[in-house]
């Protein structure tokens, strides 16, 4: 099962969705590209667990995080 | 004589209730809400090992840029909260840079790690300086 976490007003809000299911997965792409679209940013971790930015979706990443844009405080 | 001995051991009774009582209202009122608990939790998910313990025992913890090397110390908080660090370990320049929507502390400085590991300049070019106290 893949996860896409957002952060939100709640803490974080998580879509899990099977990666094998085609529906679930055109379903996830389309969440991915809208929030990047959003000004999101989207990342994932290393096996080693470092963050890595990713510009695209990518079927294979069991977890994606997504944050809003970063602005000067 | 009696009497008076029975109504100061109340008191001290009546007193240590009391002071009990404000103390539990008082840990009421200051405890985390369920989406700073979760926030927290994410970020402990993504810290790493050295960061988490770091953390625990501070409530900050170091990230190191991706561009220039230099060390960030994150402090607990939602804003004005990163502070560059110089080669002994001192405040040199605070960052401010915090995402766009309000979020909880955990989630702020979870997306200011990622930032700061993956895009520094990004990070740094959106951010407000001030000078660290």
């Amino acid at each position: 099962m893949a996860t896409q976490i957002i952060m939100d007003l709640n803490g974080d809000t998580r879509h899990n969705f099977d990666a094998k299911n085609v529906k679930a997965l055109l379903e996830a792409e389309r969440r991915f590209k809208a929030l990047t679209g959003a000004g999101f940013t989207a990342a994932t971790r290393t096996a080693s667990g470092e963050p890595v930015v990713i510009r695209m979706f990518d079927p294979s990443v069991e977890e994606t995080l997504f944050f809003p844009r970063l602005v000067g405080g | 004589m009696t009497l008076l001995h029975d109504a100061s051991d109340r008191l001290r009774r009546l007193r240590a209730a009391c002071w009990q009582l404000a103390r539990a209202l008082r840990e009421w009122y200051l405890r985390p809400s369920t989406r700073e608990l979760r926030g927290l939790k994410l970020l402990r998910e993504w810290l790493s090992r050295e960061q988490l313990a770091q953390y625990d025992a501070h409530r900050y913890f170091d990230v190191v840029g991706n561009h220039t090397a230099r060390r960030y110390r994150i402090y607990h908080g939602n804003g004005a909260n990163v502070v560059e660090l110089n080669d002994a370990a001192l405040p040199r320049t605070g960052w401010c840079f915090v995402p766009r929507d309000h979020l909880v502390a955990g989630d702020v400085m979870l997306a200011q790690k990622i930032a700061l590991e993956t895009d520094e300049r990004g990070a740094l070019a959106a951010a407000n300086n001030f000078t660290p106290r």
